[in-house]
Formats: structure tokens, C-alpha cells, sequence
């Protein structure tokens, strides 16, 4: 039987190679004998320009290098990734309406709180930036692509079969069981000794999984880190660098320097796990060794997602304020701080674990000061539209929401960095509901700030305005609902990471759970209009829609979008009937 | 590049190797990792076969035979330091010496074909 599989498997590992070299041989056959112009042929005809410089169809996505393709493409793949997040989460909040195990059983909530983080964190949160800065980087900055435009595909196309991997436990194969082991995968429960079930090969796809996602953010972080030194215009210096692209570059220098930390973690506790290593063994490195690790990633992972929302917000946020952002260069100063201070703070997470209080004093100390630079960018932000001309557009909307929830969050974050506080509250809900007002508060609308500006570029059409006011208000009333009842739980105590809970927390869970509702209304509205626009909303036929020119606040990648508006009615640009064609050509 | 039209010759803005490249590391990965011969063999000659293949479309190289060579000898160094795990470490029950060999047959297919290709195909013509 054993051997049958070993058989079988190589079989099936060879029929697969065999195809894959007859496709890339078919491959070699369009392009030596295919005329120019008639692209591949078959179904998926699309205008002259791309059966020019890619296959048409299907297969165009899966062989794309260019960057806008590449954008769309995490930009999906994050959409996605984010309700299926938003499903686990939806589940759990269920549960928690009640003290008592009822829905799922516990085992169950566990997983779906792993795999939840995980998924937003590493699925959703760094794909999704990834979408804007691909698609819009090389536009804002001049460049004709990334650099390294086939780089820039490998770092994408890890990311689907890491998020299988990391899902694999839910998915029906025998005896393989999702990890339990929360987002922070603290040994020795996630090294699989003692009488858990965390043994589980469940686990291990889950860390290789994550390891991928690792590779791939590498990947992209020095892509971008070469295409902004080294491709911009010529027009374009360091004094007039937009701030969007400043901030992915220093979330780029973070990535460099934490993912691969992360990537090298991981390596050892799959040792620990599978190869006898004793890495993170109680007679080996010890248990704190993968803490240590772990937050000098973790901490930085933090401020990779969270600087590039913050650059969206400085740049989108002028835009309906009428003005120019306020003390630019402190914007980017302040982006630079926090990002060579976040690798200086990482033992605030580990306050409780009976370090050397002379250490913790110092951890506590420079994680007060990294508030400092985040305050300097809310003042910014706030000057910014102090007596501006505000228009409350949907994007705007985010932006102001963004910056709300990142005060309450911030504020939260700098109790939490004050020892005798953090000792009271840490593994509570109240740091639960301190990083959601950040991560979901603001991350998350930030995204989706973006997703409502750039609309107009990337399908050549308008979404609903009044759906996509609703979805702010949902989600903004939503989040406060949850993630505030959530710190009053932490007050009270309640120890976060549990499926049932005592009856006097059963009213502010409840609450939690009625706010998470409203969000998933918010969610659902968000998904009909970003459909249903893409393909029946009215198209756009000015290439300043948001009529930035009249406050001289017009940006390269609007011209960009004008320039390609002009060029596809000279080429006669047939209005193609179902227009999701011209949403695929318009690439 | 110009010798050799490729994909991206054609269609500029095409590549099919970065999708392969992509898929054969995971592979190669479990295969390793669960010590199962079949992945670890199959996704180390996919993804070398992609990168070699990517090397010359890229314009890196004329052909892909060195490349595949290269990729051969960096497969055989790991392969030995899981010989060498093994001979130092000898956990029971861990396979080492099957990783190690895994890994070391990967290596042998890509010189093979490495070999053949650059005595059998011929070498694309200058334009
Ligand atoms: C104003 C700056 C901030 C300070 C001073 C701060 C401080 C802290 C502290 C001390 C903790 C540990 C609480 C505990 O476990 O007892 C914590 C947890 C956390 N913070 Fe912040 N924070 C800040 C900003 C942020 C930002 C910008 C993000 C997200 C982008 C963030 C995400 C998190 C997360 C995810 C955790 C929980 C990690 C876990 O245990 O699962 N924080 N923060
Ligand atoms: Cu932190």
C-alpha cells in the first residue's frame, strides 16, 4: 500500500512534468508561427493592444509580466482572501454570542482563529498593498514596468499555493488536521511535543505555507527597492517622491530585513518538528528563543502593514482636502523613524514572560517613543484638512475613518507600551481590540480608500457613490461597535484566544458580535458594487474624474489614464458590447 | 533574447516561466520536508527546468544547458549536507540519507539533460 502511493505519486509527478513541458512547447509554437495581431486566437479576441504584447484570454493571466496585470492580480487574489478571512471570523463571532460551546467545538474555533490571522495578515493585508504599489508605483514614478518584471510574477504566483497550504488542514484529507498553534505559533505548542494534536502535518503545510508567503513578500520588497532607486523619470528626484512610494520603500527595507528572519524561524522549527533538531526544545535554545525571533519579525510586520496604508492615506487624503499635504517632509520623516525604531521594540510583546525589568524599562522606552512619529503623521493628516475644502467622497470617507480608528488604536498601543498597564491587560481582548482598531480600523480602510479612488483606472468605470457610502458607514459604526466592546472586555478581563467564556462577559460579546454583523453587511454591499459597477456602472470618459485639476492636486497616474482614454478613441476604440472586454483590454 | 525568440518575443509583456518557477519550489518543498521521493525529485527539476528556462529568456544566457548545470551542482552540495547531517547527527528515525539522495537524483536528471541538450540541440542561430 505504502508503496502503491510512493508509485502512484511518481506516476502522477511525471505525467504532470510531461505536461507542463508540452505546454511550454505549444507555447514555443504560438509565438514562433502566430502572426502578430491575431493573439492566440479563439474565444478570448481582445483589442490590438494586448494580442501585441501578451497572449490573449486565460492565458495572458497566468503568463502576464506586467505590472498592472500583476496588481490586479494580487488585487484579487487579496479581495478574495479577505472574505475568506471574514467567513472564519463571521463563524467565530457566532459561537461567541453565547458563553458556552454550542456551534463549533472548540478545537474548530481554535483552528479558525489561526487560520483567520494568518489569513488576513499574510493573505489579505500584504497582497492587498501589493496590488496599489505593482499598479501604481512604476505610474506615479515614471518607470515603463518593475524591474524585474518575471521577479514580480514569481512573487505572486507563490502566494496562491501558499494560501492553499495554509489552509490545507480544512480542506478533506485524511488525518491532516488545521493548525491550532494562533497566528504567533509560540513553541513548544507549535513544535508538536507533549499530548496535543499540534504533531499534525496540518501544522507543517501550514508553516510552509507561511514560509512561501515569506519568499514571495522578499521577492517583491527588493523588486521595489531597485525600481524605485533606479527606474524612476528623469523628472522624478528624492525631493519630489511621492509619498505613496516613499512608504513602500521603507515598508520594502522592512520586509528585507524581518521576512527572512522569518523564513529562517520557521526553517527551524520545521527541524524542531520533523528533523530532531532541538532548536526550541526546553534542553536545547529554549521556548523564549522562538518568542525573541517571532517579534523582532513580528513588530516589524506590523509597521509593513501598516506604513504603505498610511502613504495611501497622504496621498489620497489631500486630493479631497483641496490641498497639498501639510509638512511633506515630516511625512516622511516620521516614515522613516518608525521604520528603523520598529526593530527596537519587539519585547513589548513579551513584558509578561519575567524578562529583566532593566531590559523591559529600555523595550518600553522606545515603544513610547515610536508613538511619536506615528502622532507627528495624525497631526499631518489633521492640519491637512483643517479649513480645507473637504468633499466627503467614498475614498475621503476611508481616509477620515482611517485616521479616526488609528488614534484610538495608537492610543490604545501606547497604554499597552507602558510596563504596569501591559501587565494587567496583556492576553486580554483589550489587545485584541487595540490592534483590530489598527489592522481592520485602519489598514483594512485605507485598502479599500484605494479600491474606491483607482476605480476609475483599473475598470474604466464609476462605482455606485451611495452603496459605497453605506458601506463606510457600516463598517465604520461597525468597527467602533466591535472593536471598542472589545477593550471593555479586556478591562473586565476577559482572556482573548477562548471559544466559551464566563456569563458576565455574555452582553459585550454579544455587542462584538452585532458589530461584526454590521461589518459583514458593509462587506456584502462593498461586493455587489465592485461588481456589478465593473460591469454596468457608467463609464468614465474624463481622465480627471475626481476633478483634481482644479486644485492643481492632478497626479501622473490620472495622466496616465487620460493619455490611454485619448489613445483608445483614435484607434477607433469599438465600444465593445458587454464592456468587461474592454475592462480586460484596458490593461 | 534576439537570438532566440521567446514568448516574450511575441507578446513583450508574456512569460511562462515565472508561474512554474513559482509552483515547482512548494512542490519541492513538501517533497522534502515529508521526505515522499516523487515531489521532491519532480519540483526540484521544475523549478530549476523554470529558472534555467527563465535565465535564457531573460537573456541572461544563450541557452539553458549551463544553467541546469549550475542548478545540478547546487543540488548535489545540498544533497551532501544531508549525507553529512546524517553521518554527524544520525537521529534515529530520521531520514536523512533518502532527503539527501532525493535531492542528488534531482541533480543528476538536470546535468543529464544539461549534457544532452547541449550536445543534441542545436545551438540557436545569430541574427
Ligand atoms: C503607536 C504605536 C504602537 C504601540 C506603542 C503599540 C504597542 C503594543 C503593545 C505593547 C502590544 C502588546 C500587548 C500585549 O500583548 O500585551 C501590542 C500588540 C499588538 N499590536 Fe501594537 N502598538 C502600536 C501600533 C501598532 C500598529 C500600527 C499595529 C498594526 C499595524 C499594531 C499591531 C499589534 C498587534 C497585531 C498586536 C498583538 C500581537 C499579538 O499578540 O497577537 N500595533 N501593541
Ligand atoms: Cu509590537
Amino acid at each position: 500500500m505504502e508503496l502503491n502511493g510512493q508509485l502512484a505519486l511518481t506516476v502522477l509527478m511525471g505525467l504532470f512534468l510531461v505536461a507542463v513541458a508540452a505546454w511550454l512547447a505549444r507555447v514555443e509554437n504560438w509565438r514562433s508561427y502566430t502572426p502578430l495581431g491575431s493573439g492566440g486566437g479563439g474565444y478570448g479576441q481582445e483589442s490590438g493592444y494586448v494580442s501585441q504584447e501578451k497572449p490573449s484570454g486565460f492565458i495572458r493571466w497566468l503568463t502576464t509580466v506586467d505590472h498592472k496585470d500583476i496588481g490586479m492580480l494580487y488585487g484579487a487574489f487579496g479581495v478574495t482572501a479577505f472574505l475568506v478571512g471574514g467567513a472564519m471570523v463571521m463563524l467565530m463571532r457566532a459561537e461567541l454570542t453565547v458563553p458556552e460551546m454550542t456551534l463549533i467545538s472548540n478545537q474548530f474555533y481554535n483552528s479558525l482563529m489561526t487560520s483567520h490571522g494568518i489569513t488576513m495578515l499574510f493573505l489579505f493585508g500584504t497582497p492587498i498593498i501589493a496590488a496599489f504599489s505593482n499598479y501604481f508605483i512604476p505610474l506615479v514614478i515614471g518607470a515603463d514596468d518593475m524591474a524585474f518584471p518575471r521577479i514580480n510574477a514569481i512573487a505572486f504566483w507563490l502566494l496562491p499555493p501558499a494560501a492553499l497550504l495554509i489552509w490545507a488542514g480544512f480542506f478533506p484529507v485524511p488525518d491532516v488536521i488545521p493548525a491550532q498553534t494562533s497566528w504567533t505559533m509560540y513553541t513548544p505548542l507549535s513544535a508538536g511535543v507533549g499530548q496535543g494534536n499540534q504533531a499534525n502535518a496540518g501544522v507543517d503545510l501550514m508553516l510552509l505555507g507561511l514560509h512561501l508567503s515569506g519568499i514571495s513578500a522578499t521577492m517583491g520588497a527588493i523588486n521595489f527597492i531597485v525600481t524605485i532607486f533606479t527606474e524612476r523619470a528623469e523628472e522624478v528626484t528624492w525631493a519630489n517622491l511621492d509619498i505613496f512610494s516613499w512608504t513602500i520603500l521603507t515598508q520594502s527595507g522592512l520586509i528585507l530585513f524581518s521576512f527572512p528572519l522569518l523564513g529562517s524561524a520557521l526553517l527551524m522549527l520545521l527541524a524542531d518538528r520533523n528533523l530532531g533538531t532541538t532548536f526550541f526544545a526546553v534542553d536545547g535554545g529554549g521556548p523564549m528563543l522562538w518568542q525573541h525571533l517571532f517579534w523582532f519579525f513580528g513588530h516589524p510586520e506590523v509597521y509593513i502593514l501598516v506604513l504603505p496604508p498610511m502613504g495611501l492615506v497622504s496621498y489620497i487624503l489631500p486630493r479631497f482636502s483641496g490641498r497639498r499635504l501639510f509638512g511633506f517632509k515630516f511625512v516622511v520623516y516620521s516614515t522613516l523613524a518608525i521604520g528603523v525604531l520598529s526593530f527596537g521594540v519587539w519585547a513589548h510583546h513579551m513584558f509578561a514572560t519575567g524578562m529583566d525589568p532593566r531590559l523591559r524599562a529600555s523595550f518600553m522606552a522606545v515603544s513610547m517613543a515610536i508613538a511619536i512619529p506615528s502622532a507627528v503623521k495624525t497631526f499631518n493628516w489633521i492640519t491637512t484638512m483643517w479649513n480645507g475644502s473637504i468633499r466627503l467622497t467614498a475614498p475621503m470617507l476611508f481616509c477620515i475613518g482611517f485616521v479616526s480608528n488609528f488614534i484610538v488604536g495608537g492610543v490604545t498601543g501606547v497604554f499597552l507600551a507602558s510596563i504596569p498597564v501591559d501587565l494587567v491587560l496583556h492576553d486580554t481582548y483589550y489587545v485584541v481590540g487595540h490592534f483590530h482598531y489598527i489592522v481592520m480600523g485602519a489598514i483594512a480602510f485605507a485598502g479599500f480608500a484605494g479600491l474606491y479612488y483607482w476605480y476609475p483606472i483599473y475598470t474604466g468605470r464609476m462605482y455606485q457613490r451611495s452603496l459605497a457610502k453605506w458601506h463606510f458607514w457600516l463598517w465604520m459604526i461597525g468597527s467602533n461597535v466591535t472593536f471598542f466592546a472589545m477593550i471593555l472586555l479586556g478591562y473586565g478581563g476577559m482572556p482573548r484566544r477562548y471559544a466559551t467564556y464566563l456569563p458576565q462577559f455574555t452582553d459585550l460579546h454579544q455587542v462584538a458580535s452585532i458589530g461584526a454583523f454590521i461589518m459583514t453587511l458593509g462587506a456584502l454591499i462593498f461586493l455587489w458594487n465592485f461588481v456589478v459597477s465593473w460591469y454596468e456602472g457608467p463609464v468614465v470618459r474624463d481622465g480627471d474624474p475626481w476633478d483634481l485639476k482644479e486644485d492643481s492636486l492632478y497626479t501622473t497616474e490620472w495622466e496616465w489614464f487620460d493619455r490611454k482614454l485619448k489613445t483608445a478613441v483614435a484607434d477607433g476604440g469599438e465600444a465593445l458590447p458587454g464592456g468587461e472586454e474592454s475592462d480586460a483590454a484596458e490593461n | 533574447m534576439d537570438e532566440n525568440p521567446g514568448l516574450s518575443e511575441q507578446y513583450r509583456m508574456a512569460s511562462p516561466w515565472p508561474l512554474f518557477v513559482a509552483l515547482g519550489l512548494p512542490i519541492a518543498e513538501i517533497g522534502i520536508l515529508f521526505d515522499i521521493p516523487a515531489l521532491s525529485i519532480g519540483g526540484l527539476i521544475l523549478f530549476c527546468g523554470s529558472v534555467a528556462g527563465m535565465v535564457q529568456e531573460a537573456g541572461y544566457a544563450r541557452t539553458p544547458w549551463r544553467a541546469l548545470a549550475a542548478c545540478a551542482v547546487l543540488l548535489f552540495a545540498l544533497g551532501g549536507l544531508f549525507f553529512y547531517a546524517d553521518a554527524q547527527f544520525g537521529a534515529e528515525g530520521i531520514r536523512f540519507v533518502a532527503r539527501g539522495w532525493a535531492i542528488v537524483v534531482a541533480g543528476g536528471v538536470l546535468l543529464f539533460g544539461s549534457v544532452v541538450g547541449s550536445l543534441l540541440v542545436d545551438e540557436p542561430e545569430p541574427v
